[in-house]
């Protein structure tokens, strides 16, 4: 007899607990499932994702913002893009959402125990790697030393200042840079590469884990690889239309792999292999 | 579907005595078949009345039977706005049983494909509900028609396993194959139709098979696609010519038995309420990689129409052993650009055969 088959594709309902605004466009929304003791059981880990429902809207993949490491809720970091994302901007604090997931290949974070991290995103790019770093600073004595380099478009859009700030406190290394300065800012200018000049990484023991807009992951791959960094010491979480989250619609394909079950984390030796659009003249 | 294991046996059943068997099937299953319309046209259908219509068993049907598994648009749950929330409903169609009659060998392979698709990373319900409870009664070609390839992609003309009862049409009578339990089942259950089969009828089978063989009229160098394919070996000029002559109709992956991507979108019914559907999409369209805000990794059209090829001719190999592309020829018949797979086939091949 068949027997019957969970329905993978039904959401959630998820109701927002707390919302902190990071810059004009950039919100982090914090949102708990209605069903007390699924969200009790919730797990996730660095580098997944959730899909997001909004009424009349679909569906959107967003990454985990939060850390598995403090479970109880789920931090979305989303930055207005489209008609779903603008419509999360209208949320507010009790108003519920649709979610499933978490979905996709998370960061292989055992891989990562012992070694020098270092993080490098532009804008709304360190929404992923923020899992990752807090999950690095409640697990302190698994790694080595922590450098965040974070590069936004103007000081105004700097977004997740609490967290820089609070990194900070805690030993992480968080150099920021912006491409146009505004009045008042006396921090670096220019690209976040460029911030790349200033750091000494260990190179047998570092690893790099990069997320941005292609234009700066390009810029900042080419850095890393001068510097000395192997494909492998590379890691990114990558980007793409999605529409099932679990591998059947196809939207998110990547020359053969596909971002939503083989990825969003990939190491860099990987990508190497396909021919894909951020790779392009590297 | 998983099924026993089972030996094959072969029976005979006169050609005078299909439709009594249909219609035996037709008191406990919703029947499929081909079945030619007033307008000519051969369409897989259902069949409410055995008697009113005309079943078409050697003209390959113009649709394949995706639609029946995977609909051009389905509901896939409803949504409701009230003061406790946004709140989602499952939708669970109803699907009767249904025996799936005179599928020809490249639709029948497009089937086994999709179980793959549906089931291999995540099983999918919706697809796995109309699955399950179905029967396919395949029927072997004696006739492949003037674009059929399934030669070459190794999905025809004759197959020996996949379906649930196999027929070879031998002149005033059917052979048939029992490869797997449900079909035993059928013909256990309705022996009165059958008889066994002979020597005579058996050799008559495989002579009709190597005729059938011999009556392709396309021949289609898939394998070496392939091989090119996966040495990287296509030149660029390929999928530029194509791209420039492809029109953006996605005639090609409606038509297509194996072309399963979908999009999901919300429809809304009114303030407080919508559903979500499921739709056939297109991977050659150009929004099917487009991101919120418009930027689409893949930006030129040459990478959609890449992505057709590789999908069916490189990445399925290297997932499943072989190609996802069954050779039934629909898209060389709809595609008026001249950018389907046989024409890809054969730029591909240039020069190197």
């Amino acid at each position: 007899m068949p027997q019957p088959i969970t329905d993978i594709y039904l959401p959630r309902q998820a109701r927002v607990e707390q919302i902190e605004i990071e810059n004009s466009q950039i919100s982090t929304f914090v949102l708990a499932f209605s069903d007390r003791p699924y969200n009790d059981a919730f797990r996730y880990q660095p580098g997944q994702f959730m899909l997001v429902s909004m009424p009349h809207c679909g569906e959107a993949p967003i990454s985990i913002s939060s850390t598995p490491t403090r479970p109880g809720s789920i931090h979305l970091s989303v930055r207005r893009a489209g008609k779903l994302t603008a419509a999360m901007h209208g949320l507010r604090v009790g108003d519920t959402i649709g979610l499933r997931g978490p979905y996709g290949r998370p960061f292989p974070m055992e891989q990562l125990h012992g070694k020098d991290l270092l993080f490098v995103a532009g804008g709304i790019g360190l929404a992923p790697l923020r899992a990752v770093i807090n999950t690095c600073l409640n697990q302190r004595d698994q790694f080595g030393a922590l450098t965040v380099l974070y590069g936004s478009r103007t000081p105004s859009d700097i977004a997740f200042e609490n967290d820089l700030s609070q990194w900070q406190k805690q030993g992480v290394d968080c150099r920021l840079t912006v491409d146009a300065p505004e009045p008042g800012w006396d921090g670096a200018v220019g690209l976040v590469t460029s911030l790349l000049d200033d750091v000494k990484p260990e190179l047998d023991k570092s690893i790099a884990l990069i997320c941005g807009p292609p234009l700066m992951f390009r810029a900042v791959l080419g850095k890393l690889a001068s510097m000395g960094f192997s494909d492998h010491q590379v890691l990114t979480t990558m980007e793409r239309h999605m529409k099932c989250g679990v591998g059947i619609c196809r939207h998110c394909h990547m020359d053969g792999k596909l971002a939503c079950v083989d990825g969003p984390v990939f190491s860099l030796a990987e990508l190497r292999r396909l021919r894909i659009m951020e790779l392009e003249g590297c | 579907m998983p099924h026993a294991a089972a030996v094959t046996s072969s029976h005979l059943l006169k050609k005078d005595h299909l439709k009594g068997f249909l219609r035996k099937l037709a008191k406990e299953y919703r029947l499929v078949a081909p079945v030619r319309n007033r307008h000519g046209d051969v369409l897989f259908t259902v069949i409410d009345d055995l008697d009113a219509v005309e079943i078409e068993l050697n003209e390959p049907p113009q649709n394949s039977l995706k639609q029946f598994f995977l609909p051009q648009q389905e509901q896939i749950s409803t949504y409701t706005i009230t003061p406790e929330g946004y709140d989602f409903q499952p939708t669970q169609a109803i699907i009767p049983p249904t025996v799936y009659f005179g599928v020809h060998p490249c639709d029948l392979s497009a089937v086994l494909y999709m179980d793959v698709v549906f089931s291999r990373q995540q099983r999918d319900p919706f697809y796995l509900r109309r699955r399950q409870g179905s029967v396919l009664i395949g029927i072997n070609c004696n006739s492949p028609a003037p674009n059929c390839f399934c030669n070459a992609t190794g999905s025809g003309p004759f197959l020996e396993m996949g379906s649930d009862l196999q027929l070879t049409d031998l002149g005033d009578r059917f052979l048939v194959e029992a490869g797997r339990t449900p079909g035993h089942g059928l013909i256990d259950r309705w022996q009165g139709f059958f008889a066994p089969s002979t020597d005579k009828d058996r050799a008559a089978h495989y002579q009709t098979f190597l005729e059938a063989r011999g009556r392709f009229s396309r021949q289609v160098h898939v394998e070496q696609a392939i091989r090119r394919l996966e040495a990287g070996t296509v030149p660029e000029q390929v999928w530029k010519d194509l791209s420039l002559r492809c029109q953006d109709c996605g005639g090609c992956a409606y038509l297509c038995p194996t072309c399963t991507c979908f999009t999901i979108s919300d429809q809304q019914l009114d303030a407080t309420s919508g559903q979500r559907l499921r739709s056939w999409d297109a991977c050659t369209f150009a929004g099917f990689t487009a991101m919120a805000g418009g930027h689409n990794p893949v930006q030129a059209k040459t990478g959609a129409i890449r992505q057709r090829f590789i999908h069916k001719l490189r990445d399925d190999v290297r997932l499943t052993g072989r190609p996802s592309c069954v050779g039934c020829g629909r898209c060389v018949s709809i595609c008026f650009g001249g950018t389907d797979i046989v024409r890809f086939v054969e730029r591909a091949c240039q020069g190197s055969l």
